[in-house]
C-alpha cells in the first residue's frame, strides 16, 4: 500500500471520474447501458478509493496533511501539483465521492430533456474530479483550476437540461427559457468573483515569498510577511471570489435561478458539493494565510452571515415554488456555516465543517426529492401540490424526515451545525467585539425558528391535507428502486451524523485546532 | 567577418525561393494546386526547421549580430532566442493558417498560385520584422509584408465588401506605415542611429551618452507605438479591424489577423524593450494606458456585434490589450507576452477555420445567427469551437488561461495592479460574447432550413483546426514545455 499513500490513492480519487469521463465519450452514444455502468464503475472506484483512503488516514495525526504528494507542475511561475487531506478535507472528499455516486445511481431511470446519457454522465464525472481536486489541492493555482473546472460542466448542465419554462427579464423586459438566463446568470457570478480571487492569489505570490504553496504561504503569513496595508485589499478580493460562490448574501442572487433552473442532478450536486468549495476555501485558504485580516473582516462577515440567515428564511416563507424554497433555505444554512467561521474559535469552525457536511446530505436529499416530486407531478408550485402523503406515502415520509433534519432537529445531522455555530457566537475568538457576536447569536436564533417555520410550512402545504382534485383518477408511482438505492445512504448518514457527531467531528476537530493555533497563536 | 552568414536568413531565402517556384511552377509548367501545396509545404516545414536548427546553434555558440559588408558595418539582423522562438512561431502560424484555408486555394483555379506565392511572401516579410535589428530592416519587412495581404485581402474581386475592406486595409495600413517610418527618422534625428545593436547602436547610445533632444525621440517612440499599434490592432487604431475581418476572404483572415500581431508584437517587444529600453518610464505609461484602453473598448465593443468575424475583430483588440499589459513590465513581460501571443495566434487561426467552414473559404460575413444548433449539425466542430471560445475567454484547462496569469502576473509584478484589475474585468464582461456561440452552438435548436443541410469541411481544414485545438488544449493542461521556452526567449 506504499504506492496507494504516497498521493496516488488520493490522485486516483481526484482523477479517475475524469478518466471515466473520456471512457464513456468513446462509446458510441446507442448503447445508454454500457455508458452508464462505465461511470457508475469509475464514480464507484473513486468512492471506495475515498473510502479506503479515510481508513488510511492516521487520525491521531489529522492535523497534518497526508496521503498527499509534491511533485512540478508549472516550474515557470513556481506552482507544483500540491495535493494532500488533513481532518478538514477528508470529510469533504468523501462527501463529494459519496454524492457523485448516488447521483448518478439516481440518474439511472431519470434523465431529463433532452435525455442524452452520455453528455450528462460526462458532465457529472468531469464535475466530480473538480469538485474532489478542489477539497484537495494545497497549491493555488492548482485549487483555482479545479475550482473553475467546476463550473462548465455545472453550465453545461443547467443550459442544456435546465427548465424550460419561459422568464419575463425584469429591467431587460426580455422573454428567454429560464436554462438560459439561469446558467449564464450563474457562469457570470461566478467567473467575476474568480476573477479577483485570482487578482489575490497573484498579489500572495508577489507579496508573500514567490509561491503559490498553501502551505508555506501560510507560514510566511503567520509571520506577517504579507503587511497589513495591501493585504486588506488581498482578503477582500480572496473573500469576495469565495463568498459568491458560498454564496454569501448579497451575492447569493444566483442561486434561486440556478437550483431552479437546473435539472434535479444538478440541483443536488450544486448544494450538497459546490457551495462548500466557496466555504472549504475560507477554512483552508483565507484564515491561514491572512490570519490578520481574516480577524480584521470577521465582524462584517458575521453579520452577512446572519443578514443570510434572516433574509433567506424570511425569501422561503415567500416563495410558491417547492424548489426554489429549498434554493433558499440553502442560504440560510450557508449562513450558519460561514457565521461559525467567522467566530475564529475552534468550536466555531468545526461547526462549520459539519454544517456542511450535514448541509450536504440532507440538502441533497431534498432536491432529489423536490426532483422527483416534480417529475412526477409534473409542477413544483406548493399550492397545487398537497396531499402527497396520502398519494405517495413513502416519499412523504422521507420528505417528513428530511425537512426536519433541514430544520436542525436534535439528533438529525442539521442540529450540530447549526446549534455549534451560535454556541461558538456566544465566546468569539479573542479580539472579536463579544457584544456583537452575542447579538448575531440572537438574530441567528431567530433565524432557526423561522427556518422551521418555513420549513413545517412547505411540509403542510405539499404533504398534508387532502389531495387537490386535479390528480384524481391519476395513478402516482411511488419511491422506485433507484430513487431507494440513492436516498437510503443519504438518510442512514443524515441518522449517523446526528447521532454520532463523532464520524465527522473525530477528523476535523484536531485539525481545527491546529489551524486556529497556528493562525492566531492559540 | 568577411562571409556570408547564411543560417540566420535561411527562413527568407527558402520562402522567396518557394514563392518564386510555386509563379514558376503555375505559369511556365502549368502546374496545378498539388504541386503548389507541395511546394509551400516544404518550404514553410524547411523554414520551421531552420528554427530549430538556429536554435541549437545559440545553445552553441550564444546570440549573434549580424552586418552588412565592411563598409558601414551597420547591424541588420540579430539571431538570439528571441527573434528565433517568433520567427518560428510566424511560420508555424503561416503553415497552419495556408493549411486551414487550402480550399480557397482550389477555389480560385489559376489565381490560386499567387494567392499561395503572396503568402509565403507575407510570411518572409513578417519574419523579417522578427528578426531585423535595424529599424529600417524592420520597416521593409513590415511593408513586404503588409503590401503582400493587402493584395490577399481583396483577393475575391466579386464581392463589394471584399474590395472595401482591401481599400481600407491599404489606405489606413500605408498611413500607420508612414507613421512608423516618420517614428524611425526622428529616432534618426534624435540617436544617430536606425540600428538597434552594436557600437553605434541606440542601446549603445543611451549607454554612452546623454539625449540631447528628449522631445524628439519621445515624438519618435510615440509614432513607432501608433504604427505598430495600428498593425496589432491596439485601439484606438483599431478601426479597420472589423471591416477588413469581415470582408477580406474568410481563409485568408487567419494569417492577416494572427501572423501580423505576432510580428508586430516582436518588433514592438524589440524596439520598446531593447532599444528604448532606458526610457521605459516614458513609454511604460503609455503602453499601459492603450492596453487598458484597448481591453474595455475590445471588450465593450465585441459584446454589441452581430457578425463572428466582427466579434473576433473586435475581441482580437482586447487580446491586443492584454498582451500590452504584458508589455508594460519590459523585458520581463516577454515570457508573459510570448506565451499568450503563441497560444492566441493558434485559437484565432482555428476560430477563423470554423468561421470559414461555416460561412465558406471565400465568404464574407458570418452572422451569429448561423451557428445556432451547430451541436446538432456537427458535433465535433462544435466541440472545436467551444474549446477555442473558451480559451479566448481564459477558463483553465485551457491554453487562455495560463497566458492570462502570465500577463497579469508581469503587470502586477510590475506595479501595475489597478491594469490587472481592469484586464480581470474585462476578461469577466468579454465571457459573455464567448459564452454566447455556445449558448447559440449547444443551447438552441439548429434554424430548421439550415438543420438538414450537412456541414462539409475539406480535409485540410479539419486537419489545421485539429492541430489549433490540441494545441490550445495541451498547452492549458501541460503548459511547462512552452513555458520553458518562452522563458529563454528573451531578446539580446
Amino acid at each position: 500500500m506504499e504506492w496507494f499513500e504516497s498521493g496516488w490513492g488520493l490522485s486516483l480519487v481526484v482523477f479517475l471520474p475524469l478518466i471515466g469521463a473520456l471512457v464513456v465519450l468513446a462509446i458510441p452514444k446507442a448503447e445508454e447501458e454500457t455508458q452508464k455502468w462505465t461511470a457508475l464503475l469509475f464514480a464507484g472506484a473513486s468512492f471506495v478509493l475515498s473510502v479506503l483512503l479515510a481508513l488510511r488516514f492516521d487520525f491521531g495525526e489529522a492535523g497534518t496533511l497526508q496521503l498527499g504528494t509534491n511533485v512540478d507542475w508549472i516550474t515557470a511561475i513556481n506552482s507544483n501539483f500540491h495535493i494532500g487531506i488533513d481532518g478538514i478535507s477528508l470529510p469533504l472528499v468523501v462527501l463529494s465521492t459519496f454524492i457523485t455516486f448516488l447521483s448518478i445511481i439516481y440518474s439511472w431511470e431519470h434523465w431529463p430533456e433532452p435525455h442524452n446519457p452520455k453528455a450528462f454522465l460526462v458532465l457529472i464525472l468531469i464535475l466530480a474530479t473538480g469538485m474532489a481536486g478542489t477539497f484537495v489541492a494545497l497549491d493555488l493555482i492548482l485549487f483555482f483550476v479545479f475550482f473553475e473546472v467546476v463550473l462548465l460542466p455545472m453550465y453545461f448542465m443547467i443550459g442544456i437540461w435546465g427548465d424550460r419554462n419561459e422568464v419575463t427579464l425584469p429591467v431587460f423586459n426580455i422573454t428567454t427559457q429560464m436554462r438560459l438566463y439561469a446558467a449564464i446568470k450563474f457562469f457570470l457570478f461566478t467567473l467575476f468573483g474568480s476573477a479577483f480571487m485570482l487578482l489575490g492569489f497573484l498579489v500572495l505570490y508577489f507579496k508573500g515569498g514567490r509561491t503559490f504553496d498553501m502551505l508555506e504561504l501560510a507560514a510566511n503569513g503567520a509571520e506577517g510577511m504579507l503587511g497589513s496595508g495591501l493585504a486588506v485589499w488581498v482578503f477582500a478580493a480572496l473573500a469576495l471570489g469565495f463568498a459568491v460562490k458560498v454564496p454569501m448574501f448579497p451575492f447569493h442572487t444566483w442561486l434561486p435561478d440556478a437550483h431552479t433552473a437546473a435539472p434535479t442532478v444538478g440541483s443536488v450536486l450544486l448544494a450538497a458539493i459546490m457551495l462548500k468549495l466557496g466555504t472549504y476555501a475560507f477554512v483552508r485558504i483565507a484564515i491561514p494565510i491572512l490570519p490578520e485580516q481574516s480577524q480584521n473582516w470577521a465582524p462584517v462577515i458575521a453579520i452577512l452571515a446572519v443578514i443570510g440567515i434572516i433574509y433567506a428564511s424570511l425569501a422561503c416563507l415567500a416563495q410558491t415554488d417547492m424548489k426554489r424554497l429549498i434554493a433558499f433555505s440553502s442560504v440560510g444554512h450557508m449562513g450558519f456555516v460561514m457565521l461559525g467561521i467567522a467566530t475564529m474559535t475552534p468550536i466555531g469552525i468545526n461547526a462549520a465543517i459539519i454544517g456542511m457536511v450535514a448541509h450536504g446530505v440532507i440538502t441533497g436529499l431534498l432536491f432529489f426529492l423536490a426532483g422527483s416530486m416534480s417529475h412526477r407531478y409534473h409542477t413544483r408550485e406548493m399550492a397545487r401540490l398537497g396531499g402527497n402523503q396520502k398519494l405517495m406515502p413513502i416519499m412523504g415520509a422521507i420528505l417528513g424526515f428530511t425537512a426536519m433534519a433541514s430544520l436542525g432537529l436534535p439528533g438529525l445531522a442539521g442540529f450540530w451545525g447549526e446549534f455549534m455555530a451560535l454556541l461558538a457566537a456566544f465566546s468569539p475568538a479573542a479580539g472579536l467585539s463579544t457584544t456583537l457576536f452575542r447579538t448575531l447569536m440572537v438574530i441567528g436564533a431567530v433565524g432557526t425558528v423561522l427556518a422551521a417555520g418555513y420549513l413545517l410550512w412547505m411540509l403542510q402545504k405539499v404533504n398534508f391535507g387532502d389531495p387537490k382534485d386535479e390528480w384524481a383518477g391519476h395513478e402516482f408511482h411511488d419511491v422506485d428502486i433507484f430513487e431507494k438505492m440513492a436516498w437510503v445512504p443519504l438518510i442512514i448518514a443524515i441518522i449517523a451524523i446526528g447521532v454520532f457527531p463523532r464520524i465527522v467531528f473525530g477528523a476535523t476537530n484536531d485539525a481545527v485546532i491546529k489551524l486556529v493555533t497556528s493562525a492566531f497563536g492559540g | 567577418m568577411n562571409e556570408i552568414a547564411f543560417l540566420p536568413i535561411a527562413a527568407e531565402i527558402l520562402l522567396l525561393g518557394g514563392a518564386v517556384l510555386i509563379l514558376m511552377a503555375a505559369v511556365t509548367l502549368n502546374l496545378g494546386p498539388r504541386t503548389w501545396a507541395i511546394i509551400a509545404g516544404t518550404t514553410l516545414g524547411l523554414s520551421f526547421l531552420v528554427a530549430w536548427v538556429q536554435w541549437w546553434r545559440i545553445d552553441d555558440v550564444g546570440s549573434q549580430i549580424h552586418y552588412t559588408g565592411d563598409f558601414l558595418r551597420t547591424p541588420m539582423v540579430v539571431m538570439d532566442y528571441f527573434s528565433v522562438f517568433g520567427g518560428g512561431l510566424v511560420i508555424a502560424a503561416g503553415g497552419i493558417a495556408l493549411l486551414g484555408g487550402w480550399r480557397l486555394v482550389g477555389s480560385l483555379e489559376k489565381r490560386g498560385a499567387e494567392y499561395v506565392a503572396l503568402v509565403l511572401l507575407a510570411v518572409a516579410g513578417l519574419h523579417i520584422m522578427v528578426i531585423s535589428a535595424n529599424l529600417i530592416l524592420m520597416f521593409i519587412g513590415l511593408e513586404t509584408a503588409s503590401i503582400a495581404l493587402y493584395v490577399v485581402a481583396g483577393f475575391t474581386r466579386d464581392r463589394p465588401d471584399s474590395d472595401e475592406a482591401a481599400i481600407k486595409y491599404f489606405l489606413l495600413g500605408s498611413f500607420a506605415s508612414a507613421l512608423f517610418l516618420y517614428g524611425i527618422a526622428l529616432t534618426y534625428a534624435a540617436t544617430g542611429s536606425t540600428s538597434i545593436y552594436g557600437p553605434t547602436g541606440i542601446v549603445a547610445f543611451f549607454a554612452e551618452r546623454a539625449i540631447t533632444e528628449p522631445g524628439v525621440l519621445l515624438i519618435g517612440i510615440a509614432l513607432m507605438i501608433v504604427g505598430l499599434g495600428f498593425k496589432v490592432s491596439a485601439a484606438p487604431f483599431h478601426q479597420w479591424a472589423p471591416d477588413v475581418y469581415q470582408g477580406a476572404p474568410g481563409a485568408a483572415v487567419p494569417l492577416m489577423a494572427s501572423g501580423v500581431k505576432i510580428a508586430g508584437f516582436a518588433a514592438m517587444a524589440r524596439v520598446l524593450t531593447v532599444a528604448f529600453d532606458a526610457s521605459i518610464s516614458d513609454w511604460a505609461q503609455v503602453i499601459s494606458a492603450l492596453a487598458a484602453l484597448s481591453v474595455v473598448v475590445g471588450t465593450l465593443f465585441a459584446i454589441a456585434q452581430s457578425d463572428f468575424k466582427r466579434m473576433l475583430a473586435y475581441s482580437g483588440v482586447a487580446h491586443a490589450g492584454f498582451m500590452l499589459t504584458a508589455l508594460v513590465a519590459g523585458q520581463s513581460g516577454v515570457p508573459g507576452l510570448w506565451f499568450y501571443l503563441g497560444t492566441y495566434a493558434f485559437q484565432l487561426i482555428g476560430t477563423f477555420i470554423i468561421a470559414s467552414i461555416i460561412s465558406g473559404a471565400a465568404g464574407g460575413a458570418s452572422p451569429l445567427d448561423s451557428y445556432r444548433g451547430l451541436a446538432k449539425r456537427s458535433p465535433v466542430l462544435a466541440g472545436a469551437l467551444a474549446v477555442l471560445m473558451l480559451a479566448m475567454g481564459g477558463i483553465p484547462l485551457t491554453a487562455g488561461f495560463v497566458g492570462k496569469v502570465g500577463v497579469f502576473a508581469a503587470a502586477i509584478d510590475a506595479g501595475y495592479l489597478w491594469l490587472a484589475i481592469v484586464g480581470l474585468v474585462s476578461a469577466v464582461a468579454g465571457l459573455f460574447f464567448y459564452l454566447r456561440l455556445i449558448v447559440l452552438a449547444y443551447f438552441n435548436d439548429p434554424d430548421p432550413a439550415l438543420a438538414d443541410e450537412p456541414i462539409t469541411a475539406p480535409r485540410s481544414s479539419r486537419l489545421a483546426l485539429a492541430v489549433c485545438v490540441s494545441f490550445t488544449f495541451l498547452f492549458g493542461v501541460l503548459p511547462w514545455p512552452l513555458l520553458n521556452l518562452t522563458s529563454e526567449a528573451l531578446p539580446l
